[in-house]
C-alpha cells in the first residue's frame, strides 16, 4: 500500500519534499543558512481601530505619534504606519473580514461569491516546506483569515493550549506511537478515498467536476502533508521553557486571549516550528473586563459620534495596541544568529474596516512592523487615489523571497516602502 | 470552458427566446459583443459607469461585464442592467434616452444569453455536487453509528450563500477540512466501539441538606428545611451544584430534579440548570431552563450527554441579588426562593454491553482481551476478510445512502487487506476500512446524476430537507423497490418525517437561517438603555419563531400567519416583555394576542426584532430589507460604496427619521429606499429588544423614567413615529396597518417563502428560469388556503426538488 502510495505521487507530478534531517530545530535547514529565514504573522481586528486615534496627522517620518502609536513609541524606528491603502472592489460590512489576505471582490453570503487564496497560504505553498508547520492559522472564535488557493476556509485553531500541545509536547510513548500509525493509516485512507474520486471524475458535468476536482486536490495536499508530517514524527518537538497555556474559557475576554495567541506565535517563530502565521481577533458582543467599559466592543465600534462611547472604545483598543507592544517586545529581545527575531518577522497589524462606525473599507489601518524594512514613517496616501493594499502584500511576499511580482489585486510593490538590506 | 459551450449550441433550440437560432448564434459570438453591444454601453452608461468615469456611479462598472453568463456574479449584473434599463431607470431621466432599436437590442441581448446559460445549467442539473454541512455531516455520523458525539466543535463553521449554509457552491472542500474529517470520524469511531468493560452504571438520590457548599457558604441566601434546601439568590456564584456527583465516565445520565416555590404567591419559580464544566469540555452550556410549581414539590426529568467529571447547577432566575438576601439572612428572608428537595442521578445509561453502537458495526463476533494489555478488549474473527467485507458492505450502504457494488467495496476491503497484512489486529483494520468510508466522497458529498433524481438521490435530499440526516431503513426500503417517487408515497412519507422527531432540525436549520435567528448574539444590548435584558428573555425570543412555525406547521396554518395571526407561543418572560397578563413560567403555550398587543406573526417578535438592531439603536433601513428580503422575497441591493451609512444619535437630538429623509430627496438614493424604509418605520415601535415603545430611551436629554418606583439608567427621549407610505403610495399610520397592506399580496408572501423553503430543500437559490415552477408551487399552495404544511409537500413534489 504504502508503495503504492509513493508510485502515485510520483505519477501525479508530486516532488514530495521532506524535512531535512539532519539539521532541524530550533536551527535551520542547511539549504537555507546562506539566507536568513523570513517570517511573516498578519493580525486582523475586525471592528477597526478608531481611525482619529489610529492615524498620525502628519506624514512622513518625525511625525508625531498618534495617541494608539503612542503605545509603540519603543518601536518607532521599527514600524510603519500606512493611511489610505484599500483593496479595490471589497465594498463595505463585516463580509469584509472574508478578504483582508485575500482581495477577492465584493465579500458577502450571497450566491456567486467566491474567495481566492490568502497571504499566507500563498507564501505557504512556495516556502511552507521548510518548518514543522508551513503555516498556522489561529483566532478566538468562528473563523480564521486564511483562505486555500480553491477559496475554502482553512479552519483556525482556537485553542492555544492544543496548539501548544501540538508544537512542543511529546506526548507518552504510547500517545506517539498512535499517532504514527494514525498518520500512516491515514495516508493509505487518503490513497484509497483519491483513486475512488478519480473514477468518479467521468460523466459529471463542469460544476461537479469543479467540486470534486477540489475534493482531490484536498486529499493529495493532505497526504503528502501527513506523508511530511509522518517524517517530521520522527525527530523531537521543541523544548520551550514556556508552560502549556490554559485556555481563556471567557469568550469575552479577547484581551486575554489575544495574549495567549500572541505568545504563542512567538514560541512558534521562536523555535521555527513555522513562519507564517495568521492571526482573525473576532471577539465577541459582549461586555470585556476592561475597567470602565461598559459596553460591548461591537456596539462602541457603533459610536455615532457619542464621545462617551467613543471613550470606551479608546480603552478596549489601547488594550489592544498594549499586547501589540508586548509582541513586538518579545520578538525583539529574541535573538538569533545575532539577529533580532523582530527583524526577521513582518508583523502586519490592521483592520479591514477603516471606519467601523459606518461599516467602511476605504481607508484601512494598517500597520506593518520589523521584517527588515527602512520603517519609523507615516507612509500616507490619498484615500481617493491609493494604490491596492496588496501592492504592499507584494512587497511583504518578495521580502519572504519569494518571486512573485502579483498578488490579488496587486498593480506593483508600494512606492516608499523599502528594505533595510 | 469545455462543456458548456457545447451544450450552449443545443441549449437554444430549446429556448422560447424571441430570437431566431441563427441570430443567437451570432450572439454568442464574442464579436457581437465588441461590435454590437459594446458601442450602446460606451454611448449611454460610460459616462458615469467606467473607470473612466471621475468616480464610477454606484459602484457599477459596465466597462467590467463580461461576455461569460456562466459567471453568476457577471449574469446578475447584465440582468440588473436589463430591468433598469426596461424599466426606464437608466439612463436616468436627466440623460437622453437611447433610441428604442437600442434598447431592444441590447434587452433581446441578454435576455437571450442568460436563457442560453440557465438552460446549459439545467442539463448538467441546478445543484453541484453538494458536500455535507457540519450539521449535517454530525447528524449523519449520529444515526450512522448511533452514537452522541459534539462533532461540529471539530470542525469548522461553513459557509454560506443566499441565506443558508446548505449552499453547495459555498460548502468548499480543503486538505484542512479532511484532516478535521479524519480527526472527526476517529473520534466517533471512538465512541462507538467499547474497548474496555461495561462502565459501572450508578443510580443514586443527592439532598443538598448537609452539602458542603451549602454549610460552608458565607453569604446567608441557603435556608435548610426538613425536606428540602431554598435558595434564595440568583447572583450566579450562588448557584446550587451537584459536587457530590462526579461521574468518571462519559454518557449519557438521567437527571431527576425535584424542586418547588417557595415563599412564591402561588407563582412557579424558574429556574435553570447548566453543565459545570470539567475534564475535557471547558465550557458551561444551558441544559434547559424549567419550572417548579409554588409549593408542591416536582419532579422535572431529562437525559443529558456529559463528559467525564462534569456536573450540572441549578440557579433561580430573577429572585434577589445575594446581597439583598445576606443583609436579611435566609432564615428571615420574605422573599420568594427555590426548595430543591433531592436531585436523582442515574447512568451512564447503556441498555446493553457492548453497546448498540458497538454491536451494529461487529454483530455479535466476541471480543477478547488484547496480548499485552488485558484491560483492552478488542473484536476478533476466526474469518477477517469474510467479516470485514460483510461489515463494510452494510456500513457502505447506510453511509452512501444507496445500494453498493463490489466496485464500491473494492478501496475499502484492499485497505483491510492491506492493514491486516501489516499485522494490524482484526479490529484495527476494520476501523482504518471503516474510517476510509466516512471521509470517502460517497459519504461526504450528495451525489446526483442530471436530469430526474434516482430513488435514491431522491431519498438523501428528501432527509436532509426534513431531518438534516441521512434517510432511514424504511426511506432506502422504498427507494430500492423504486417506489419512493410515486406521488402517493412521497406524501406519506413527508407525512412520516414530518411528525418524526428528526423533524426538528428542519425547523432549527430553517427557520433559524431564514429569520436570522442565529445572530442573536451578534450584538449585546445595552444594559443602561435595556436593563431588562436577560437571558432568559434571549432564550426564549429564539423559541418563540420555532414553536411558532411548528405549531403553524403541524396545524397546516395559512403561511400568512407568518405576516399577522392571532396566537403566538409564549411562556411567562415574553408575555411580560409584550405586556399580556395572565401567563406565568418558563413553559410556553399557545396563547391568543389581544388586538392592541399589536404582536402577531414574526415581524412582530422579540427574535426578529433583536437581530434586526444592534445593542442601542434601531435602523428603519435595516429592518426594511430584512422585511424586502426575508418577507416580501426582494432583497434589495447592497447600496453602493462610498455612501456612508446614515449615525443613528442616541443622545436624543434627531430622530432617524430626520436623518433618513435625506434618502428621499435624492433620486438616486429614492429608487430603492421608497421600498425599504416603510416596514422598517413600522417597526420602530419596537426597541432593539423587541419591547413595544412610544419614545425612544435616551441616554443624553430627556426626562427621567420609573418602574416599578425604580429610576432607571435611561431617559425618555424623542417620540417614536411609525407612519409612512409604501412605494405604491397605501399609507399606514402604525405596524398594525402594515401588516394588513402585506397581506394584501397573499401570493407575494407565499411566493417569497416558497424560494426561500426550496434554496434550503435543494442547497440552491431558484433563478429566473425556474420561476414557473416556483409560481407553480404557489398556485397549488394558494388552493390549499396558503397552508404551510402544504407548502412543505408541493416542494417535495416540484421539479426543482426532483430533478438536480
Amino acid at each position: 500500500m504504502k508503495l503504492c502510495r509513493r508510485k502515485f505521487l510520483r505519477a501525479a507530478g508530486v516532488t514530495l519534499a521532506l524535512p531535512w534531517l539532519d539539521a532541524l530545530s530550533p536551527g535551520r535547514t542547511l539549504a537555507a543558512a546562506a539566507k536568513p529565514p523570513r517570517r511573516m504573522v498578519c493580525i486582523c481586528t475586525p471592528l477597526g481601530l478608531h481611525p482619529p486615534h489610529f492615524f498620525p496627522e502628519k506624514a512622513g517620518r518625525n511625525y508625531p505619534l498618534s495617541p494608539y502609536l503612542e503605545v509603540l513609541k519603543d518601536f518607532r524606528d521599527e514600524f510603519t504606519v500606512l493611511s489610505g491603502l484599500s483593496h479595490p472592489d471589497v465594498d463595505q460590512g463585516h463580509d469584509s473580514g472574508y478578504t483582508f489576505l485575500t482581495a477577492a471582490p465584493h465579500p458577502e453570503n450571497r450566491g456567486g461569491f467566491r474567495n481566492s487564496i490568502s497571504l499566507d497560504q500563498f507564501a505557504a505553498e512556495r516556502v511552507g516546506l521548510e518548518t514543522r508547520f508551513s503555516s498556522l492559522t489561529l483566532g478566538d472564535e468562528g473563523f480564521g483569515l486564511s483562505w486555500t488557493r480553491s477559496g475554502a476556509p482553512v479552519p483556525a485553531d482556537f485553542s492555544p493550549s492544543h496548539v501548544f500541545a501540538r508544537l512542543f509536547l511529546e506526548g507518552r510513548p504510547e500517545e506517539v506511537q498512535a499517532q504514527t500509525r494514525r498518520l500512516r493509516d491515514g495516508q493509505s485512507i487518503l490513497d484509497a478515498v483519491g483513486d475512488q474520486a478519480k473514477k468518479m471524475q467521468s460523466g459529471l458535468g463542469a460544476n461537479d467536476r469543479d467540486k470534486l476536482d477540489e475534493y482531490f486536490t484536498s486529499v493529495r495536499d493532505l497526504e503528502q502533508r501527513l506523508a511530511r508530517a509522518e517524517e517530521w514524527s520522527k525527530k523531537p518537538k521543541p523544548k520551550v521553557d514556556a508552560k502549556q497555556p490554559q485556555d481563556i474559557p471567557n469568550s469575552a475576554d479577547l484581551v486575554g486571549r489575544t495574549r495567549l495567541l500572541f505568545d504563542l506565535a512567538h514560541l512558534a517563530l521562536q523555535t521555527d516550528s513555522t513562519r507564517l502565521i495568521t492571526i482573525f481577533l473576532l471577539g465577541t458582543s459582549q461586555v470585556p473586563p476592561i475597567p470602565g467599559v461598559s459596553l460591548g466592543h461591537h456596539d462602541l465600534s457603533h459610536h455615532g459620534q457619542d464621545p462617551k462611547k467613543i471613550e470606551q472604545l479608546k480603552k478596549v483598543e489601547l488594550e489592544a495596541v498594549k499586547v501589540l507592544h508586548d509582541l513586538l517586545a518579545k520578538l525583539k529581545q529574541t535573538k538569533e544568529e545575532g539577529a533580532s527575531l523582530l527583524e526577521r518577522t513582518m508583523v502586519l497589524f490592521g483592520s479591514n474596516l477603516g471606519n467601523a462606525n459606518n461599516h467602511s473599507c476605504k481607508n484601512l489601518p494598517i500597520l506593518l512592523a520589523g521584517g527588515g524594512f527602512k520603517h519609523g514613517q507615516h507612509l500616507a496616501f490619498d484615500p481617493k487615489n491609493a494604490p491596492p493594499l496588496c501592492n504592499l502584500y507584494v512587497n511583504m511576499l518578495q521580502r519572504l523571497g519569494i518571486e512573485a511580482d502579483k498578488f490579488g489585486s496587486s498593480t506593483g510593490t508600494l512606492t516608499g516602502l523599502e528594505g533595510a538590506g | 470552458m469545455r462543456a458548456p459551450k457545447v451544450l450552449l449550441g443545443c441549449a437554444f433550440a430549446l429556448v422560447a427566446w424571441p430570437v431566431s437560432g441563427q441570430e443567437s448564434g451570432r450572439q454568442a459570438d464574442p464579436a457581437f459583443l465588441e461590435n454590437k453591444i459594446r458601442p450602446v454601453l460606451v454611448a449611454h452608461c460610460y459616462g458615469c459607469h467606467s473607470g473612466g468615469a471621475k468616480e464610477p456611479k454606484g459602484d457599477f462598472r459596465a466597462d467590467r461585464l463580461s461576455g461569460d453568463f456562466a459567471d453568476e456574479a457577471n449574469r446578475g449584473r447584465w440582468l440588473a442592467v436589463l430591468k433598469r434599463v426596461k424599466a426606464g431607470e437608466m439612463p436616468p431621466k436627466s440623460k437622453p434616452r437611447p433610441p428604442e432599436g437600442e434598447v431592444r437590442l441590447l434587452s433581446d441581448w441578454i435576455g437571450g444569453r442568460v436563457e442560453a446559460a440557465e438552460a446549459a445549467r439545467r442539463a448538467q442539473g441546478r445543484v453541484a455536487l453538494r458536500r455535507l454541512n457540519r450539521v449535517e455531516y454530525e447528524n449523519s455520523v449520529r444515526d450512522l453509528l448511533g452514537v452522541d458525539v459534539d462533532l461540529k466543535k471539530l470542525l469548522p463553521a461553513d459557509s454560506a450563500a443566499n441565506g443558508f449554509d446548505n449552499a453547495a457552491e459555498a460548502l468548499h472542500v480543503s486538505s484542512f477540512l479532511m484532516e478535521r474529517y479524519l480527526e472527526a470520524a476517529d473520534a466517533a469511531l471512538g465512541v462507538a466501539i467499547a474497548n474496555g468493560p461495561r462502565p459501572k452504571s450508578v443510580k443514586k438520590r443527592h439532598t443538598f441538606q448537609d452539602d458542603r457548599q451549602i454549610k460552608m457558604s458565607e453569604e446567608r441566601v441557603y435556608r435548610r428545611l426538613d425536606d428540602a434546601v431554598v435558595t434564595f439568590s440568583s447572583s450566579p456564584w450562588t448557584a446550587v451544584t451537584l459536587w457530590q456527583f462526579y461521574p468518571s465516565d462519559r454518557g449519557n445520565y438521567r437527571f431527576r430534579i425535584s424542586a418547588s416555590g417557595f415563599q412564591s404567591a402561588g407563582k412557579p419559580v424558574v429556574f435553570r440548570v447548566d453543565t459545570v464544566p470539567g475534564g475535557y469540555d471547558t465550557k458551561s452550556r444551558l441544559i434547559n431552563y424549567f419550572d417548579a410549581p409554588a409549593d408542591k414539590p416536582t419532579v422535572v426529568e431529562f437525559v443529558e450527554g456529559l463528559e467525564a467529571r462534569c456536573t450540572i447547577r441549578l440557579l433561580p432566575y430573577a429572585l434577589a441579588g445575594s446581597q439583598a438576601v445576606h443583609k436579611v439572612g435566609a432564615d428571615d428572608w420574605k422573599g420568594a426562593g427555590l426548595a430543591v428537595q433531592w436531585v436523582e442521578v442515574e447512568g451512564p445509561l447503556n441498555d446493553a454491553w457492548p453497546p448498540a453502537s458497538h454491536r451494529r458495526l461487529f454483530g455479535e463476533l466476541p471480543q477478547e482481551p488484547v496480548p499485552g494489555n488485558r484491560e483492552r478488549l478488542e473484536v476478533v474473527s476466526k474469518e477477517p476478510l469474510a467479516d470485514a467485507e460483510r461489515i463494510l458492505r452494510d456500513f457502505a450502504r447506510r453511509a452512501f445512502r444507496r445500494e453498493v457494488t463490489d466496485d464500491d467495496l473494492k478501496p475499502f476491503v484492499a485497505l483491510v487487506k492491506a492493514k491486516l497484512a501489516d499485522k494490524y489486529s482484526f479490529e484495527r483494520a476494520v476501523r482504518v476500512g471503516l474510517l476510509g468510508v466516512l471521509v470517502s466522497p460517497d459519504f461526504l458529498f450528495l451525489r446526483e446524476k442530471p436530469g430526474k433524481l434516482d430513488d435514491f438521490a431522491l431519498a438523501s435530499r428528501l432527509s436532509y430537507f426534513l431531518w438534516c440526516t441521512m434517510p432511514d431503513e424504511e426511506l432506502l426500503t422504498l427507494a430500492s423497490r423504486r417506489k419512493l417517487a410515486e406521488p402517493d408515497t412521497l406524501r406519506r412519507q413527508v407525512e412520516r418525517m414530518l411528525k418524526d422527531p428528526r423533524a426538528a432540525a428542519f425547523t432549527d436549520n430553517f427557520v433559524g437561517q431564514w429569520l436570522g435567528l442565529r445572530d442573536i448574539d451578534f450584538t449585546e444590548p445595552s444594559n443602561i438603555l435595556y436593563p431588562e435584558f436577560d437571558d432568559m428573555l434571549k432564550v426564549s425570543m429564539v423559541k418563540e419563531p420555532l414553536l411558532f412555525f411548528d405549531e403553524v406547521l403541524k396545524n397546516d396554518l395559512s403561511l400568512t400567519n407568518f405576516v399577522a395571526s392571532d396566537f403566538s407561543m409564549l411562556n411567562g418572560r415574553l408575555a411580560k416583555h409584550y405586556g399580556i397578563a395572565g401567563v406565568d413560567g418558563w413553559a410556553f403555550r399557545k396563547v391568543p394576542l389581544p388586538p392592541e398587543s399589536h404582536r402577531g406573526g414574526v415581524l412582530t417578535m422579540a427574535g426578529v426584532l433583536k437581530v434586526t438592531a444592534n445593542g442601542t439603536s434601531t435602523s428603519p433601513v435595516v429592518r426594511g430589507a430584512w422585511v424586502q428580503d426575508r418577507i416580501l422575497g426582494t432583497p434589495p441591493p447592497r447600496p453602493p460604496a462610498g455612501v456612508p451609512a446614515v449615525e443613528p444619535d442616541i443622545r436624543g437630538a434627531t430622530t432617524i427619521r430626520e436623518q433618513l429623509a435625506k434618502h428621499r430627496q435624492i433620486a438616486s438614493c429614492a429608487a430603492c429606499h421608497a421600498k425599504i424604509d416603510p416596514p422598517g418605520f413600522a417597526l420602530e415601535s419596537f426597541d432593539v429588544i423587541g419591547g413595544w415603545r412610544d419614545n425612544y430611551r435616551s441616554t443624553g436629554n430627556g426626562e427621567e423614567v420609573k418602574v416599578d418606583g425604580r429610576r432607571m439608567p435611561y431617559l425618555k427621549g424623542r417620540k417614536v413615529d411609525p407612519a409612512d407610505v409604501l412605494a405604491d403610495g397605501q399609507k399606514f399610520r402604525n405596524i398594525d396597518e402594515l401588516k394588513q397592506l402585506l397581506l394584501k399580496d397573499k401570493d407575494r408572501i407565499a411566493l417569497a417563502l416558497a424560494e426561500k423553503m426550496l434554496t434550503y430543500a435543494t442547497g440552491r437559490a431558484p433563478e429566473a428560469a425556474d420561476k414557473p415552477e416556483v409560481e407553480a408551487i404557489v398556485r397549488k399552495v394558494r388552493d390549499k388556503n396558503y397552508g404551510l404544511r402544504a407548502l412543505v409537500q408541493e416542494i417535495v413534489q416540484s421539479k426543482p426538488f426532483q430533478n438536480k
